[in-house]
């Protein structure tokens, strides 16, 4: 059941390739979709109705449709409304979106855990909104929020299996592609396990790692 | 004691309702330059609403604040312009300090000189550590303020606050959530303050400041002024029935 070392050494370029693609659509649906959840977080919490009535259908939306149905929808839905987009912009557009609505609500919660004193004192000071944003309230609450974000981009990285469903020869489709050709499913999956787990669990123990300071920090 | 015929700060009529509670009911109001004017009143009787509309962290529904040269009419929205003017000239001390808690104390009174007035780091830290020398913390700018105790936090927090230049100070309750010993610490830099000719507005409850510190006293009760007068008058003898039940209370406490 197990791969032999032959097999390894001839499947590692194929499913490297894939690890590559599976890698940078989390990079970039990450580097993509978290300040898009700081901006809907201040959106939902912003005084103009518009605004946050906008920025609440992003992210319920967002977090309503499973990645899944979010991908089909951008890959197919889009091209019968004239805007082509290749699998791997379809699939950096659909996580980025839904890690800018679930990040969102990690941020927004982590912004409302900062006293209201301090945005009161920030306020009487003088200091602008965006002063406020910048030196007062994102500064904690992105340190507070650090946790729960790193969860969620390992989650995300997971994600990007769901790709295979909209032809990206990322990670799990290079191992499906060479288990439709040699018929090894069981091995070629099973390495392509290790692979996100080489990545997944060390991030796992940096979050709790990260944790456990940050409850120190917060205890002392 | 006061220093100036000058009137600072004018309230005609200011009104502040939530839902159907009317907490101010009309409050007209002169403190001059250099006045220090200490409000007591039983809590819940519209104190921090009133100190919170002179600087509008609380909108009033009606009536106008005038401070300095800056006017705020309650009925029309209130400019960018105005809004700023207002918050350079009126500085606050809260009860709870609220203290930036990720920033050395050194920043936590540069940083509002550098992005509000425009200063230089050097220029700002100049000037604040010269205010902690002034509050007798010079050696905590290094600090964070949870190293600090609340009585050193509040003098910091009045340190902050005077870094602007401000023209009239707000205290609010500011030694009620300290022990009473931490408490003397902060009524010595307020009287200190006073001394200067700063103008304060000053809710407490400490009868010993309005009596001895403040040069008037004013009484509030249910959104209105009971009454007013200078200080060592309204302490020792007090017109109206409410104010003398008020300072029994406190007495028996
Ligand atoms: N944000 C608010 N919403 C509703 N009611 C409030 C609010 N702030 C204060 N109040 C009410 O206004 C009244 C006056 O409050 P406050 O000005 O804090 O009194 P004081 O400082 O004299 O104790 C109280 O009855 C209080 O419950
Ligand atoms: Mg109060």
């Amino acid at each position: 059941m197990l791969p032999d070392f032959t097999e390894i050494t001839a499947w590692m370029p194929d499913l490297m390739s894939g690890f590559k693609i599976s890698l940078q659509v989390t990079f970039f649906s990450l580097l993509i979709g978290i300040p898009f959840g700081l901006v809907l977080a201040l959106g939902v919490m912003a005084k103009g109705r518009v605004i946050r009535a906008i920025s609440l259908f992003a992210v319920e939306v967002g977090r309503g449709a499973p990645a899944l149905v979010l991908l089909q929808f951008i890959y197919v839905g889009l091209p019968s409304a004239g805007l082509m987009v290749g699998s791997f912009m379809a699939a950096i557009a659909a996580l980025a979106w839904n890690t800018g609505a679930y990040t969102s609500e990690i941020i927004r919660a982590s912004l409302l855990s900062i006293p209201s004193g301090q945005r009161e004192a920030a306020e009487a000071l003088g200091m602008k909104r965006l002063d406020e944003l910048r030196f007062i309230l994102l500064p904690q609450g992105l340190r507070v929020a650090l946790p729960a974000l790193l969860g969620f981009s390992i989650l995300i990285f997971q994600s990007t299996s769901l790709c295979f469903t909209i032809a990206l020869p990322e990670l799990v489709s290079r191992a499906y592609e060479i288990g439709s050709i040699t018929f090894r499913y069981f091995p070629v999956l099973l390495l392509a396990g290790l692979l996100y787990a080489s990545i997944s669990i060390p991030a796992a123990l940096l979050v709790d790692f990260i944790e456990k300071r940050a409850g120190k920090f917060a205890s002392r | 004691m006061i220093a100036s015929d000058k009137t600072l700060i004018r309230l005609n009529g200011l009104s502040k309702h939530y839902g159907r509670l009317t907490v101010l009911d009309g409050i007209d109001l002169e403190v001059k330059a250099g006045e220090v004017l200490a409000i007591i009143g039983p809590s819940g009787s519209g104190k921090s609403t009133l100190l919170r509309c002179i600087n509008y962290l609380e909108p009033p529904d009606g009536g106008t604040i005038t401070v300095d040269d800056i006017v705020i009419d309650a009925g029309n929205p209130i400019g960018r312009a105005a809004l700023s003017g207002l918050r350079r000239r009126v500085g606050m001390v809260f009860q709870s300090f609220n203290l930036f808690p990720h920033m050395s104390v050194l920043r936590n009174i540069s940083l509002p000189q550098e992005r509000v007035l425009g200063r230089s780091r050097k220029e700002a830290d100049a000037r604040s550590m010269q205010l902690l020398s002034r509050v007798g913390l010079a050696d905590k700018a290094e600090q964070f303020p949870i190293r600090c105790s609340g009585g050193q936090q509040q003098r910091i927090a009045i340190a902050r606050a005077l870094a602007l230049d401000p023209e009239v100070m707000l205290f609010d309750e500011p030694t009620s959530a300290l022990d009473p010993e931490l408490g003397l610490e902060v009524l010595a830099v307020m009287r200190e303050l006073a001394k200067s000719g700063m103008t304060m507005i000053v809710v407490t409850h400490e009868m010993g400041f309005a009596e001895n510190v403040s040069d008037t006293v004013m009484i509030m009760a249910d959104g209105n002024i009971v009454e007013k007068g200078p200080s060592k008058e309204i302490m020792r003898n007090p017109q109206h029935e409410r104010t003398k039940r008020f300072l029994r209370a406190v007495h028996d406490r």
